[in-house]
């Protein structure tokens, strides 16, 4: 085929070499530190503020890693070539999951900072809280986030592990083990991320429901994954690592996942909205109601535009999807809007308006810096693309029609 | 080409074009590749199986469909947003659950369809217009061997209209491409 001639041509280069490494993992290391220096200082300052400030950072980066699970499981299912190149990349992610468990401990502490059902005096009083106490109490929620972590941790290490071992021995039963274990763990992945954004978002608000809120969730948290992948992408292509392994041609399809995840949100949010609306029932409008009032209203609209309108339009064209430079700037433009989002679920929980503080800024920081930190390290001494994937040559020849 | 051939399906008699064969698509692409670098646009490349890369080397332009799809997909939006509204507020009053005549929370769904149908119908008519589809022959059925390129034949044909064609030259380029055999297509 004519792809060969492209592919004697390639002379990436498929190790990191140390000195790079190490640059960026001191670099890591260092805003991790002052991410937990911050909230550290927060925490002392104001309990309350801090725990809120870090939920939404914690939802953040455990989703982004999630997000990663899914697509993960998805390529092994679907057999897909093009994504090879860029496959061991999303392995590092997914494998930051186990730490989202110790990122989860915060959450564990501040647990009656954060959820009026913990109250149990007020749970008492409360006619429709009493009657969800079976759900909603402290040990169930604990042992209910234990074995989330569990399942997710258990499915990132069987399926990234399986690429690791490819690596040294090529062979194919690898590929068949992580296809087997993708197929079930999708089913997993689903209905555990599904309870988990109950428990941890949905829950913030305790007598309001909407059971198809865990998939809103999951759909901001794969949309943040893939705008993550094409930033780290670029900026590793910008310093000449796996420039010419990872081409327009896979940007172009991380933007189509870009474009998909953006569209399948949209679908999911408005579905919510609208079934709310047309029920008109005043315990589940009071969600949108607190979300339109007092400041909040801006967070929707911004939601409306800048979550639908702004990247759909702009991700529907082919030429923009192959812009490298545009797609650069939209993903960091998903990476804001995904953490208003988050914003814009918890905070009017405990707000009337929106009441910036600097807290947020470390409350973020420090899950995502430190979950970049165990990314970054897991690089080391490991190939940059999965070179015992069989499929490798096809994905670095990969061209869209 | 394009849309004329639809209405006016019958091409003229005479030479219809040059094809050349060749034994594999890496030859095909590099044939591909000199006859657009050449110059030539009316061209086309046959063989039983996609070739990446072979719009590139045939210099073919991008799909048209997509950016009239998207005139007809806005259209079904404005269709469906307007019909909601004129029958909502003007046409048929009703009083449904307490709601508004006109509200845009409801609308969304019908509009999504109608957007939806619109794209997608103007798509395939289109992609079957701009292809020169429906019709019942083609000159290039007459060639000989042409009903192997479904099983493992490789061919490029350069076609008269273009404007660059002339039998000597265009023969003397194709076959500097090292072709296994060069023919010409007749129309009758």
């Amino acid at each position: 085929m004519s792809g060969h001639d492209h592919f004697s041509s390639m002379t990436d280069r498929w190790y990191l070499d140390e000195g790079t490494w190490a640059k960026v993992r001191n670099a890591l290391i260092f805003l991790a530190i002052i991410g937990w220096a911050g909230c550290a200082a927060g925490y002392t300052m104001d309990h309350d503020r801090f725990f809120r400030s870090y939920m939404v950072g914690f939802a953040y980066s455990t989703l982004t890693c999630l997000g990663g699970l899914f697509f993960l499981q998805v390529m092994y299912l679907t057999g897909s070539a093009w994504s090879v190149t860029v496959r061991r990349i999303i392995e590092h992610l997914v494998a930051a999951i186990p730490v989202c468990a110790i990122l989860f401990i915060p959450v564990v502490l501040g647990i009656h900072n954060l959820y009026e059902w913990s109250h149990t005096e007020e749970v008492m009083k409360d006619h429709i809280l009493s009657q969800k106490v079976g759900f909603l109490n402290e040990t169930g929620f604990i042992i209910r986030g234990v074995v989330f972590f569990a399942i997710w941790s258990f499915l990132s290490w069987k399926i990234t592990s399986q690429s690791l071992a490819q690596d040294k021995d090529q062979s194919i039963a690898h590929m068949d083990t992580a296809s087997r274990w993708s197929a079930p763990g999708l089913v997993f992945t689903f209905l555990t991320v599904s309870l988990a954004a109950f428990d941890w978002l949905m829950s913030l608000a305790p007598h309001w429901y909407s059971t198809i809120f865990g998939l809103y969730i999951f759909a901001g948290g794969g949309w943040t994954f893939i705008s993550t992948m094409m930033i780290i992408c670029q900026l590793l292509r910008k310093n000449g690592i796996l420039a010419k392994s990872i081409t327009v041609e896979h940007y172009h399809d991380l933007g189509k996942w870009m474009f998909a995840t953006t569209a399948f949100w949209s679908y999911i949010a408005f579905s919510q909205y609208m079934l709310i609306w047309y029920a008109n029932l005043p315990e589940e409008t009071i969600w949108y109601k607190v979300r339109w009032e007092g400041g909040w209203e801006v967070l929707s609209y911004l939601l409306i535009v800048g979550h639908f309108f702004f990247p759909f339009l702009v991700l529907l064209a082919r030429g923009s999807k192959r812009n490298l430079g545009l797609m650069f700037g939209m993903a960091f433009w998903v990476l804001f809007i995904e953490y208003i989002d988050l914003y814009f679920v918890i905070m009017p929980n405990f707000y009337k308006s929106p009441a910036p503080h600097w807290m947020d800024f470390f409350g973020w920081l420090a899950p995502v810096a430190t979950v970049g930190v165990v990314f970054w390290s897991r690089f080391r001494g490991k190939a940059l693309v999965p070179v015992g994937d069989l499929r490798l040559e096809q994905s670095l020849v990969h061209q869209n029609l | 080409m394009g849309l004329m051939s639809f209405f006016a399906p019958r091409v003229p008699k005479g030479v219809y074009g040059l094809m050349a064969e060749y034994d594999g698509p890496d030859t095909l692409i590099e044939a591909c590749k000199a006859v657009r670098d050449a110059g030539y646009k009316k061209t086309d490349a046959f063989s039983p199986f996609p070739i990446h890369g072979i719009e590139d080397a045939l210099g073919l332009p991008e799909s048209k469909v997509g950016k009239i799809a998207i005139l007809f997909s806005f259209t079904g939006a404005t269709i469906a947003l307007l019909m909601q509204w004129w029958t909502g507020v003007y046409g048929y009053k009703l009083i449904v659950g307490g709601k508004p005549f006109f509200a845009f929370e409801p609308s969304i769904p019908i509009t999504f369809e109608l957007t939806v149908l619109l794209s997608a119908f103007s798509s395939v008519v289109l992609m079957l217009l701009l292809n020169g589809l429906p019709r019942f022959h083609h000159p290039l059925f007459g060639a000989k061997d042409f009903h192997r390129v479904g099983d493992d034949r490789f061919m490029l044909v350069i076609e008269k209209s273009d404007p660059k064609f002339d039998e000597n030259s265009t023969r003397q380029l194709l076959e500097g491409t090292h072709p296994k055999s060069t023919q010409v297509v007749e129309s009758n």
